[in-house]
């Protein structure tokens, strides 16, 4: 019971980590990208094009692997819980 | 205005301190003198300062207790005053189970069997514990394991707390830098685009407003 307790809440808490992790993640590319290219085309009033470019980078971040690591989030408490009994209970 | 808020950062520090303190693994050198089962009837509210009852077996109001009786090499007063002293310790011996706080004990019988083989010597050990020992409440410390050292003087260095320590600063630098992108990216853009029609309806007004002056003054 307690064991189910657990994974139950604590999948909720992780999904939320895991959750506002990408959000901010794929916020703060896009803000780089931003910069880039403004740094790129100072005075430059293109908007279509800076929105292009910015939704061309978002796009090759979404199918590198940098969001897929968000997902270590579920892996890394796994392991961790999985050390601990060890270290704990066995003599 | 000031006080209050002195006396509320104050106070949130001591609750989250006295929550680490009573959470966190500590270490105490000990001489385990005896081993001893009592049967303990849970009140209300000292009920939240024991575990739980076995891994895997029912939970009652009223049941057995294991308890590590030891001599305890007395720490530092205050940290920095050295003693040669040893006063009695009082551990209980109980499984947490898949629960608060996260220990995931489950061996309390072969700890048990491991002070009880220690409590025939006279030999020093460190007991790893979490928990306070209150009196007047009737709690003691849960002794989460035990292991035989060459004598008193042994240094120990806290790895655990070292590191979780540092994972808490990192993980609060983390949200920190998380609630500015927020901030910055998803709430400043609305404030700015409010603002925006806030001022266009208020031009908006004066330049209704200069009309019906006109007109006013054209009767």
């Amino acid at each position: 019971m307690g064991f189910i307790k657990l994974v139950i809440f604590g999948f909720i808490g992780l999904s939320v980590i895991y959750l506002s992790m990408s959000l901010f993640f794929r916020s703060v590319r896009k803000e780089n990208l931003e910069e880039e290219y403004d740094a790129a085309h100072p005075d430059d009033g293109d908007r279509a094009a800076r929105d292009a470019f910015v939704a061309d980078g978002l796009k090759a971040y979404d199918s590198s692997i940098r969001p897929k690591l968000i997902g270590l989030v579920y892996v890394v408490p796994t392991v961790v819980i999985g050390t601990i009994i060890y270290a704990i209970n066995a003599a | 205005m000031d006080r209050i808020k002195t006396f509320f950062r104050v106070l949130l520090f001591v609750v989250i301190g006295g929550f680490l303190h009573y959470t966190l693994p500590q270490h105490d050198i000990v001489r385990v003198t005896s081993t001893e089962i009592i049967r303990t009837d849970f009140s209300g509210w000292n009920r939240i300062f024991f575990a739980s009852a076995d891994a895997g077996s029912a939970e009652q109001n009223t049941r057995d207790l294991r308890l590590l009786n030891t001599q305890k090499q007395d720490t530092w007063l205050l940290g920095f005053v050295p003693r040669e002293t040893e006063s009695v310790m009082v551990y209980r011996n109980e499984d947490t189970g898949w629960g608060w706080p996260f220990y995931f004990k489950f061996d309390s019988a072969d700890l048990q069997a491991e002070a009880a083989n220690l409590a025939r010597g006279d030999d020093w050990a460190v007991i790893t514990h979490y928990g306070w020992r209150v009196r007047w409440a009737s709690i003691y410390p849960n002794a989460v394991s035990i292991r035989p050292v060459a004598g008193p003087d042994v240094s120990i260095i806290p790895w655990f707390n070292i590191g979780f320590f540092i994972f808490l600063g990192i993980a609060a630098l983390f949200v920190r830098a998380m609630w500015r992108q927020f901030l910055e990216r998803s709430v400043d853009p609305l404030i700015d685009k409010a603002e925006h029609q806030i001022d266009e309806v208020q031009a908006g007004v004066a330049k209704r407003r200069g009309r019906l002056a006109r007109w006013w003054r054209k009767e």
